[in-house]
């Protein structure tokens, strides 16, 4: 009976140790993530307060975690026609969908081209398009102005859409030859053998089966382009035709202050659409990034 | 229903030759199989023969007609592949409808086809389901029901039983057969299991090195292997060689020996050596080796079991023999022991004989 009780005993407290072991990593992973999770919420937390914030109160030089006095009037006053607003918000839906529809029909080709084509010339053309990736913005934006100038296209928002492609469409084009590479190269084929063309093909079996891929390059392009400040400073040239980054900073920093509850509740008004369009197709985007990743293996 | 002819054909990859001087005549209703090991371009030439890959250099043709440069969807042919390559958004039905859309046949002779394939190959029920919603073996009947619909002049099919259990591939082969008796179209199947390629083959193919090594039929491949290659690579377990003195007697008599080894060789087989030849490599199947002593038999082989596979019904002893292992296929009744000193006959009229240089068989 002994002997059945320490065998009963041991196994039990073997474990222990593990156990132990095993609750510290958990709780180190937990702060890790709550660190992680500070840095990046902790913005959006003072972008909201101080939204909220009466001005002088978001001036002052030793700032409260919450508001004092809590007021609407920094929203109010977005919408009091001191400034475009509305403009600002149109102008910024209509370049960044533009921009993000045309991008992802060109990266789709060119992705689909990448990773299934056979020509002589497809590793060399592929990482050009990375180099213009490579390249910061700065960079291309000087050719692009000259281009945009002779073409008319200055203070219009056909130029900035095309701004916007030139540096969207090489990025996309690469996440979408991931989730390409990661259709079998035989389905493509069967296709093949079933009789069908190769642009049937793209439309039929290989951007079916990456619609995740697609609504993530979409979104990854929309939220790129819609937070693009440099492009519209230097594209655009009056303030109603403005996108939302720049027109806001143009129109809530002036010589000598900053009106930062105006800027910031600009902001909250900014981050929404973006907010809407990332939890709408969370799930398929997280699952559009491993199928990319695994792809590329 | 095609006759596929190869000439010359080659196939290169930059610098690197994969496939050369390959000719081949596959006739009509024809079932045959290339096998080879791992890198012997069997399944390239699969794919050139599909017009997925294009030929480097020789030319392909499908009843006379040369189609180097006709289009895959054009070639009129269906192909198996080793991953199924099942369309994963559609439906079974719409995995099988595909193909016969494309061709512009009506819905209704679609829907006819599709369920006639279905129920031949025992899918029928499943005909709404997606390919994820399957097991390993309906998937691969979706994809062959896929090839039957479209009744196409040839079946290209690329180790279609590979990612199957031994079991069910057993069961699928006898499935494969049995469809290409009922459609009868052409039929080219790689493998590299030659067990698949005996049991299915009209004419096998042996592959090496993007070279075909001999073309026959199961039965002639294995009495009459071209080559110590082919020798080696056809039968379960492989045929065992050993490295052999030609001693001629003054009375004209010819033996096969080296050290534990002495193998009377009939005149017949003794004349296709040549004169000047005085060393062979020497081919034994596992079967014609016997354990068994009291049986007239004049060749001997003695040697050290090195091991013993036990197979249920018999057992593989492997013998070594001078630092050469055979194989020897014996029954339960005659057991042996690792290390156990062991005497086998042979008879020599059922030696195969190769050049020690090149590996040609002596015919």
């Amino acid at each position: 009976m002994a002997v059945a009780v320490s065998e009963r005993s041991a196994p039990a407290a073997r474990p222990a140790p593990r156990a132990r072991r095993q609750r510290g990593g958990r709780a180190a992973r937990n702060v890790g993530i709550a660190v992680a999770l500070f840095f990046a919420l902790a913005p959006i937390y003072w972008m909201l307060s101080t939204s909220f914030k009466p001005e002088l109160e978001a001036t002052q030089s030793d700032p409260s975690l919450l508001p004092n006095e809590y007021t609407m009037g920094n929203y109010q006053s977005l919408f009091n026609g001191a400034m475009p607003f509305g403009s600002f918000v149109v102008n910024s839906v209509i370049t960044a969908a533009a921009a993000a529809l045309i991008s992802l029909v060109l990266s789709a080709f060119g992705g689909y081209a990448l990773s299934k084509g056979n020509f002589r010339l497809r590793e060399p053309m592929s990482f050009l398009i990375l180099l213009t990736r490579m390249l910061p913005l700065v960079v291309l934006l000087g050719p692009l102005y000259l281009l945009l100038l002779n073409a008319n296209l200055i203070n219009t928002m056909l130029g900035l859409i095309i701004g916007y492609i030139s540096f969207a469409v090489p990025f996309g084009v690469w996440l979408m030859k991931g989730f390409f590479d990661g259709v079998p190269k035989e389905v493509i084929e069967a296709a093949r053998v079933d009789g069908y063309p190769r642009w049937q093909i793209l439309l039929r079996v290989a951007l079916p089966l990456t619609i995740p891929g697609l609504l993530t390059t979409a979104t990854f392009i929309f939220i790129d382009v819609w937070n693009n400040i440099i492009y519209p400073l230097a594209l655009i040239n009056t303030i109603e035709n403005q996108v939302l980054p720049s027109g806001l900073m143009l129109s809530f920093t002036g010589q000598f202050k900053t009106n930062w509850g105006g800027m910031m509740a600009a902001s909250v008004l900014t981050s929404i659409p973006l907010l809407i369009a990332f939890f709408a197709i969370q799930r398929s985007m997280v699952r559009g990034l491993t199928a990319g990743a695994v792809a590329g293996e | 229903m095609a006759k596929i002819s190869l000439r010359d054909v080659e196939k290169s990859y930059g610098s690197e030759l994969v496939l050369r001087d390959c000719n081949l005549d596959i006739d009509d209703h024809e079932f045959v199989v290339l096998v080879g090991p791992s890198g012997s371009g069997k399944t390239t030439l699969l794919r050139i023969i599909a017009g997925l890959e294009p030929v480097s250099g020789g030319d392909v043709y499908f009843d006379d007609v040369c189609v180097n440069n006709i289009d895959v969807g054009d070639r009129d042919i269906a192909m198996v592949f080793q991953n199924y390559g099942l369309y994963p958004h559609k439906s079974v039905y719409e995995n099988m409808a595909f193909g016969l859309r494309r061709r512009k046949i009506s819905k209704s002779e679609i829907d006819e086809r599709v369920r006639q394939a279905g129920e031949l190959l025992g899918i029928g029920d499943l005909l709404r389901r997606r390919p994820k919603q399957l097991s390993g073996g309906q998937r691969q009947r979706v994809a062959l029901g896929r090839a039957i619909v479209r009744d196409p002049s040839a079946f290209l099919l690329d180790e279609p039983l590979s990612n199957l259990d031994a079991h069910l591939r057993v069961q699928m082969r006898a499935e494969i057969l049995k469809v290409h008796k009922t459609v009868t179209a052409t039929a080219v199947y790689v493998t590299h299991d030659q067990v698949e390629a005996l049991t299915m083959g009209d004419r096998i193919v042996v592959m090496r090195d993007g070279m075909i090594q001999q073309v026959g039929t199961p039965d002639h491949l294995y009495d009459y292997p071209a080559n110590r290659f082919v020798a080696g690579f056809i039968g379960t377990p492989a045929m065992g060689f050993l490295r052999c003195s030609v001693r001629r007697s003054a009375d004209g008599d010819t033996e096969l020996v080296s050290p534990g080894v002495q193998i009377p060789l009939p005149r017949e087989r003794a004349a296709a050596i040549p004169a000047d030849v005085d060393t062979v490599e020497v081919g034994v199947r596992p079967e014609r080796l016997y354990l068994d002593q009291t049986a007239a038999r004049s060749g001997t082989l003695s040697g050290t079991v090195e091991m013993v596979e036990q197979l249920g019904s018999e057992y593989y002893v492997h013998v070594n023999i001078d630092d050469a292992v055979i194989t020897a296929r014996t029954s339960r009744d005659q057991r042996v022991e690792i290390e156990e000193s062991v005497k086998l006959t042979t008879d020599g009229a059922y030696a195969h004989l190769f050049d020690v240089e090149t590996g040609a068989a002596y015919a």
